[in-house]
């Protein structure tokens, strides 16, 4: 009959669509680690290909996403079977600092120069990001933060969100923790017109685009653009750009620990550093080559822990400024 | 199962392995996810629902969606309609570009068509650049309803035209017409009536679309603090490190399944018997022309400014982001370069998007299948019932969905195909369903009957009778279902698996850093590419249609 004909025919294309899949990743041998990260791909391919080089024995199998699909991957993952990661290399401490509370990973670091404030005790800050100033064609570049919530940018400034890029989050924290600053910096900012976009790099095209006089935005994303040709500023404006840094740790329940410890330990060397900032990241090793970055450019820093701590009532401060 | 005492015995026979694939598929892609979710909600959310319930905005944001849905659909239904009824006259000038026009927005993967709308019309955007008319409202309630019903005009036109097809009775219209009545008042009168069920089905279609669209109200939206339920989702599961955000997102998305039940359910048990009418087959020629023809040079002219307006300045700007070296630049041609074409066109990218196709293939194919088997079925109550319960999983927004999927399914198929290739089922199987169910009433009941009596096999009595007058509508619901999971995004991105990117990998890799010109070229190219396939189908169609009206017994099919 018809019908049966169907299933057949479903059946042949169901096990065909899994042994698709299947044929891709059942090496399984024991030198195969999986990554998971939200590095945009400049970054991540140069830098799994030197150490596949250094390493021929193992292999690097990569699940990249923006970090909040990365999140949501991870929780599907939890909840079936367990986390698929052998190592997470992510873009903030605060998401990391998330996995460590859940017990998913931690509990070990290499022995690496990076200095102690990217580091705790269950991972390594490798990468940084610098939220700075962006502004466009015949707008003053903004010489302190303060000045964004002023007359000359009143035709709208491009504020990234805090709930979507971890980067932003930090930034908020940043601000809130700032005397001169605090959530207040934000409410002036949205009485003087400013929007919430998704994530930097849309602060980045709006202000390229005329869309925005001016915004918050990443280091590596604005150059990017303005390498490209596109007119844009970018400012590290006072009291300085905030870093936010991007730690890697070992998943606890890896099988492969040996193979997942070297890279980690690869990325935290020297030489792995050396490759990050030659692929468009800020290593977080000092004297590395990187992206541009003016001399003696003002840089301040989050309190992580702090942030970590009060986080959910800051979004929610947030949130009734710009909605959303 | 098989045909209940309303209806002539016509597909009883296939009807018992067809209620079991439908009903297998129903518990593997529907209820079993949407089960999970409920319990992982359940013991997780040790606050309960009322924590979730209670938070700040909610309100608002639920307020939100179903405004935009109630817009959306108040928008869309009537001029999908109004566009299947004028482009079914044969004399309208340029009857068949504007029928291919008319689906380009199901071409455009949706954030891909804010985005455009955005540069055609924003601040800065392409109309300012050259007008001085910028529209500051573009980003806001007002922008995402515009474009959310641009992206649903296509749906509702589709299943306007194949109820159209089925329903309408061209020798009344004549009837009237030579009665005196004036073109408008045939259609008051005459047609719209007839084509009611199939409306309702185009607004209930439309507005669950609008539940669980979530790209166009992100991109436009966000930036003037319109939030909606699906928005509130995002940024939820985005947190979801925290455990607590986790569950609210699922929360959430349960919370929309809820009023997508409140409004199908009711809408289906009334209409699922009031969609089913017989009809008789008829030697008819179908419609005439129904104006003189300086009226259709302006019906003519107001679909082409629709077009215009809603889809070509927007891809122009598009096409001048994607050919335009850097952001910002002005799009004249020192500035014109093919270097994001080149960066798009890799091998990597390629393999990518073979595998797409391959997914969107095999997806819009089963989906036919199974879309054709719930309608088929859905005289029983069994079928209505499935016909409801699909709706479910269509309302889901794409990223909620996968992590139901994820939960269910990852430890055994993650990072595979076959898990996105279930998601594509479970996502899009009411768009399969839904126009294949509204064409299915144009076959005459005893033809099926008749064909078996005189000795056709079942295979034969398919082929022949029943494949033959629904081709074009199979061949519609296969298009979008292709197209859709082609160019969908939220959902690979999230359950693609090492080795086995997908082509949504490649436009978030190329979205990110700011490579607008890059994910605009990834754009140009892959309407391009679609269009293409796209033509094909509709070649077919038209084809079908032709060898029918010189050799059959059936009216004029009119859905493209």
């Amino acid at each position: 009959m018809k019908g049966r004909r169907h299933l057949v025919g479903i059946g042949a294309v169901l096990v065909l669509a899994a042994a698709c899949g299947d044929s891709e990743e059942a090496a399984g041998d024991t030198s195969s680690i999986t990554l998971y990260t939200c590095v945009n791909d400049t970054t991540i391919a140069p830098v799994i290909k030197t150490f596949e080089k250094a390493n021929q024995d193992t292999s690097v199998k990569l699940f990249r996403a923006p970090t909040g699909d990365l999140n949501a991957r991870i929780a599907g993952d939890v909840r079936s079977g367990g986390l698929r990661a052998d190592l997470i290399w992510a873009c903030d401490p605060l998401t990391m600092q998330d996995y460590v509370k859940q017990d998913l990973v931690g509990g070990w670091t290499p022995k690496t120069s990076i200095s102690s404030k990217y580091r705790t005790d269950d991972y390594v800050g490798v990468a940084l990001l610098y939220m700075v100033a962006v502004s466009g064609k015949g707008v003053p570049p903004p010489k302190s933060w303060s000045d964004l919530a002023g007359s000359a940018y009143d035709g709208g400034v491009a504020v990234p969100d805090p709930g979507v890029a971890a980067s932003a989050l930090g930034a908020l924290g940043y601000f809130a923790n700032n005397g001169d600053y605090g959530t207040g910096f934000y409410a002036a900012l949205r009485k003087n017109g400013a929007e919430q976009v998704a994530t930097p790099d849309d602060v980045v095209t709006g202000v390229a685009e005329g869309t925005y006089d001016a915004g918050i935005t990443i280091a590596n994303s604005a150059y990017a653009a303005k390498e490209n040709g596109s007119p844009i500023e970018v400012t590290w404006p006072d009291p300085g750009a905030v870093a936010i840094y991007g730690p890697v740790a070992l998943a606890k329940d890896t099988k492969n620990t040996e193979a997942a410890k070297s890279f980690i330990t690869y990325v935290a060397s020297r030489k792995g550093q050396e490759q990050i900032g030659k692929s468009g990241s800020y290593p977080t090793l000092d004297g590395m080559a990187s992206p541009p970055k003016p001399a003696d450019a003002p840089v301040v820093f989050p309190d992580w822990p702090e942030l970590s701590a009060d986080k959910d009532a800051l979004l929610a401060k947030y949130q009734k400024i710009f909605g959303g | 199962m098989g045909s209940s005492a309303t209806g002539p015995p016509r597909l009883r026979e296939p009807s018992l392995p067809a209620a079991l694939l439908v009903g297998l598929t129903a518990v593997l892609v529907v209820l079993l996810p949407l089960a999970k979710m409920v319990r992982t909600a359940y013991t997780e959310g040790s606050g309960g629902f009322g924590a979730v319930l209670t938070r700040p905005g909610l309100g608002e944001a639920v307020g939100n969606s179903l405004l935009l849905s109630l817009a959306v659909t108040a928008l869309a239904v009537p001029i999908g309609a109004a566009l299947a009824l004028t482009l079914r006259r044969p004399d309208l000038p340029g009857r068949t570009l504007l029928r291919v026009g008319v689906l380009l927005p199901v071409v455009v993967p949706d954030f891909v068509l804010a985005y455009s709308w955005l540069r055609a019309y924003g601040r800065a955007g392409f109309t300012d650049d050259l007008f001085g008319v910028g529209w500051e409202g573009i980003s806001g309630p007002v922008g995402v309803t515009a474009v959310v019903a641009v992206n649903a005009v296509p749906v509702a036109y589709i299943v306007a035209a194949v109820g159209l097809a089925a329903r309408a009775e061209p020798a009344l219209e004549r009837a009237a017409r030579a009665a005196g009545a004036g073109a408008l008042t045939v259609v008051r009168t005459v047609t719209l009536p007839l084509m009611r069920p199939a409306l309702a089905t185009a607004a209930m279609l439309v507005f669950v679309l609008t539940l669980g669209t979530f790209a166009i109200p992100l991109v436009l939206g966000s930036p003037a603090g319109f939030a909606t339920v699906t928005t509130r989702i995002y940024a939820n599961l985005a947190r979801s490190s925290d455990p607590a955000a986790f569950v609210e997102a699922i929360l959430l998305a349960l919370l929309l399944v809820v009023v997508a039940v409140a409004v199908v359910a009711p809408a289906d048990l009334l209409l699922g018997s009031r969609l089913r009418v017989t009809r008789t087959s008829t030697t008819d020629p179908g419609p005439t022309r129904s104006g003189s023809n300086r009226s259709g040079w302006w019906v003519t002219a107001a679909v082409t400014g629709y077009l215009l307006m809603a889809v070509v300045v927007p891809l122009v700007a598009l096409m001048t982001t994607a050919l335009t070296t850097a952001v910002g630049l002005p799009p004249v041609p020192e500035n014109w370069t093919l270097r994001h074409f080149d960066a798009v066109l890799t091998v990597r990218n390629s393999e990518a998007l073979s595998r797409s196709l391959m997914l969107a293939v095999a997806a819009a194919s089963l989906l036919l299948l199974l879309g054709g088997c719930v309608a088929a079925l859905e005289r029983s109550r069994f079928g209505r019932a499935t016909g409801t319960l699909v709706t479910l999983t269509f309302v889901l927004p794409g990223s909620t969905l996968a992590v139901g999927l994820l939960l269910t399914y990852g430890q055994w198929l993650g990072d595979t195909l076959l898990i996105i290739l279930l998601a594509y089922l479970a996502k899009l199987w009411a768009f399969a369903h839904r126009p294949v169910s509204g064409a299915l009433d144009r076959l005459p009941p005893d033809e099926f009957a008749a064909a078996r009596v005189s000795g056709a096999s079942v295979l034969d009595a398919i082929r022949t009778v029943v494949l033959r007058p629904l081709a074009p509508a199979l061949l519609a619901a296969w298009l979008v279902c292709f197209l859709t999971a082609l160019h969908e995004v939220t959902m690979s991105s999230l359950l693609y698996g090492p080795g086995n990117e997908t082509l949504a990998v490649v436009v978030l890799n190329s979205a990110e850093l700011g490579q607008v010109g890059q994910t605009a070229a990834l754009s140009v190219l892959l309407t391009l590419m679609l269009l293409v396939p796209a033509g094909l189908c509709w070649w077919g169609i038209r084809r079908l249609e032709v060898r029918r009206t010189s050799g059959s017994s059936f009216e004029v099919i009119d859905v493209r």
